[in-house]
């Protein structure tokens, strides 16, 4: 087991001094109670001694020193958006929220980039650049809760993956804090850097076990063309997967090729008081958004792409070209988990298995018959174009709350050892926290592991900043519950 | 049966710019839309026809507008409408609502006979909500506003709700008449891909001031009994003051209640 420091009021009063009453919380059990879970649940949390809010990186670098000082434990959070708990305080000690770091820098037309800094909220970033003409391609499906400095540290994935790639493609450069405080630049605004170890690359998606980001340059694209959303409905699941790989392939500009099956549109559709055409027939629903460079490109386009899905078995597409037609379509897809909250708000989002397209179909099969022989109703949402699929059961009527937390973290685990079989990993997107810890370690190979480790040891010799997270356990115990 | 549904592209903003030197609508570099109020008449009428045996209704989707106002007609056919007409002529630009109803009514006339011709209840650009039922009065045919559903209809007449103030009304008007439906009426489907490749098939046909006999006295700016003469904006400014919480729950409750009571808005339960 760590042996970490307490947080004694000397220190507390030292915190105080350097971030003023407004950037320290460590009295009001309320007010610590809201640091204490993230969006996987209430249940995988853990209460921290203190919450620190930090208004610049020097804060952000001092409360490190004094933390590696006095060796307290410190978790980074952004918005608590995140589905695996890792911005959960697990060994309690301080957690440091960047919730007040929350300004676009610059938009920087000439090298194509914005500079925010991690308590950004990533839609006002999207705005933002929107404004000045360009794109940030970050598409995370919470845009509209999460931070980009938590998009950063998980890598976040989200709805034009296929088109745009992950965070990690759009990150051109940092600036973090690591553990030992001092403050270190990574990357910049450039985008040719091809030698050498690649620091800021392996810090995006390290979940904020080795460094805090203070600062990130982002790529922004050129201003998108026009675009459009088809609406393919489908009588069954298998003749839906034989469409996608097709239209990713048509030689078409796919921005987005997402799933939704029948129960999932159901339960949100009744949530959000709307109705999808063809909901009685439909057994699955795929979302497309094309982009071309004009009207006439992007009809040719689209005619391809739902030719495509009509000769694989779709019985109708729909084509949403307006603001209100293309909203209607999205706000289901966009609020799935909620809708699937409002059925049961035991509902679980932890499901987040990846697998080669080509074992899309094979996957959707294993996880309907595991819901049938584990006994669970669900909804399956998935951002099917890159494999990734997201499973959300609800949990049955006669289960407490407690019992479910680990019954549904066994169902995934059987899941994630099919999606392992299949040839792919147990987190698509969502990162590992602690709630994968178990699944995920098991999965890597012990020299796979001790590298690892080897890494965390370099960055953070102390292991002060988020412990038990990703692959390393906190102390000897291999799956933290509380 | 013979439907005909008027149509107008609209700016695809929430807030229409209007340039205040000019008085006329910034439409540069804004995409246009069907105007959203109409999708519920043109789903009306092909509620309608598919209410009725196969062949039975023709639906005639008619705008007015600049040349790129063909698109509208263009969607309303692919959500279900047979054909679709652009009315269009340089001689109609300016034309305030009195103008604008007295072309449409030509080309309904010059189309027609219709049974039923329905309209959305206003533009969202110009929000005035006339047009419609000004066509009507052109026509000399009954005009039911605000219509929340239609309860029967046959080659005689028309029977309607009408939302009113406070409670509902049922008409009936001889056919052929104006319709107007309010949006609760009914959600107008997404195009089908189908719907979308009929569309681009169909020959959407152009309707001149000639072709109508309007002389320049009776459309556009001149046949208008309104002009816009200036337009302007009125000045937005915040004059309160951003309170940042300390953290401390009491003390910044303080300080917003000190900010209160200067303003002299706590009155005497302070």
């Amino acid at each position: 087991m760590d042996a970490y420091g307490r947080l004694t009021p000397k220190i507390i009063d030292e915190l105080a001094s350097l971030l003023g009453s407004g950037g320290i919380i460590t009295e009001d059990r309320d007010l610590l109670e809201n640091y204490s879970w993230d969006q996987a649940g209430r249940i995988w949390g853990h209460m921290p001694d203190a919450v620190v809010r930090p208004e610049n990186t020097e804060q952000v670098s001092s409360v490190m020193k004094i933390a590696s000082r006095y060796r307290i434990p410190v978790t980074p959070r952004g918005a608590g958006s995140g589905l695996n708990g890792g911005a959960v305080p697990l060994a309690g000690g301080i957690v440091m929220s960047l919730e007040r770091m929350n300004s676009i820098l610059e938009i920087d037309p000439i090298n194509r980039v914005a500079v925010a800094e991690p308590g950004v909220v990533t839609n006002d970033l999207c705005r933002a650049a929107t404004e000045k003409g360009f794109l940030y391609a970050g598409y995370p499906m919470s845009t509209e809760t999460s931070f980009i400095g938590g998009n950063f540290a998980t890598n976040a994935g989200g709805g034009k993956v296929i088109r745009y790639g992950s965070t990690r493609r759009h990150i051109l450069g940092a600036e973090v804090v690591l553990p030992s405080g001092e403050v270190i630049n990574l990357g910049g605004r450039f985008r040719k850097d091809t030698w050498g170890y690649n620091l800021l690359q392996l810090l995006i998606g390290s979940e904020g076990t080795l460094a805090i980001v203070t600062k990130l340059i982002v790529n922004l694209e050129p201003k998108p063309g026009k675009t459009v959303n088809l609406l393919a409905c489908y009588p069954d699941i298998e003749t839906l997967v034989e469409s996608v790989s097709k239209v990713i392939n048509s030689g078409k500009k796919i921005i987005s090729c997402e799933f939704m099956d029948r129960n999932l549109v159901k339960y949100t559709t009744e949530y959000l008081g709307c109705r999808l055409p063809e909901q009685e027939r439909s057994e699955g629903y795929l979302i497309i958004q094309i982009e071309d460079d004009n009207e006439e490109q992007l009809e040719e386009s689209y005619e391809v792409v739902g030719k495509i899905c009509m000769s694989c078995g779709a019985f109708e597409v729909f084509v949403a070209e307006s603001r209100t037609d293309s909203a209607a379509i999205w706000n289901v897809r966009q609020n799935g988990l909620e809708g699937m909250r409002a059925r049961d708000p035991y509902a679980c989002s932890s499901g987040d298995l990846m697998v080669p397209l080509s074992a899309v179909p094979e996957m959707l099969r294993r996880i309907s018959s595991a819901g049938l022989e584990w006994g669970l109703e669900m909804g399956i949402i998935a951002h099917i174009g890159d494999g990734n699929i997201h499973p959300i059961p609800i949990k049955p009527e006669n289960m407490t709350p407690e019992k479910w937390a680990i019954y549904s973290e066994n169902f995934f685990e059987a899941l994630i050892k099919e999606a392992i079989e299949l040839g792919g990993v147990g987190s698509g997107e969502h990162g590992v926290g602690h709630v994968k810890q178990h699944i995920i370690t098991q999965s890597k190979s012990p020299a796979e592991l001790e590298l690892l480790r080897g890494i965390k040891r370099s960055f953070d010799p102390l292991n002060i900043l988020n412990p038990g997270k990703m692959f390393f356990p906190l102390g000897d115990q291999q799956h933290q519950c509380k | 049966m013979r439907i005909a549904v008027l149509v107008k592209q609209v700016p695809a903003v929430d807030n229409v710019k209007i340039d205040e030197n000019t008085g006329t609508m910034v439409r540069e570099g804004v995409e246009a839309e069907l105007n959203p109020l109409d999708l519920h008449a043109v789903e009306a009428a092909v509620k309608i026809k598919e209410s009725m045996p196969e062949g039975y209704v023709e639906i005639t989707a008619i705008t007015m507008g600049p040349p790129q106002a063909k698109a509208s007609a263009a969607y309303a056919v692919s959500m279900g409408c047979d054909r679709g007409v652009l009315v269009s002529d340089k001689k109609f630009g300016g034309s305030d609502t009195l103008a604008t109803s007295r072309t449409l009514a030509k080309a309904i006339e010059k189309l027609g006979p219709f049974d039923i011709i329905l309209a959305g209840e206003r533009a969202t650009d110009g929000e005035t909500g006339q047009v419609g039922p000004a066509s009507a009065e052109f026509l000399n045919i009954p005009a039911l506003t605000y219509v929340s559903s239609i309860d029967e209809l046959n080659d005689e007449y028309i029977e309607v709700t009408r939302s009113i103030e406070g409670g509902h009304e049922k008409l009936r008007a001889p056919l052929p008449a104006m319709v107007i439906p309010v949006k609760e009426m009914n959600i107008p489907r997404l195009c089908t891909l189908g719907g979308k490749l009929r569309a681009k098939k169909t020959e959407i046909p152009l309707l001149n001031a000639d072709d109508l006999d309007l002389d320049e006295n009776s459309t556009g700016l001149k046949g208008s009994a309104t002009w816009v003469i200036n337009v302007t904006y009125p000045q937005m400014t915040r004059q309160g003051r951003k309170i940042t919480s300390s953290g401390r729950l009491e003390e910044t409750l303080n300080t917003i209640l000190n900010f209160l009571d200067e303003k002299n808005c706590l009155g005497e339960s302070k």
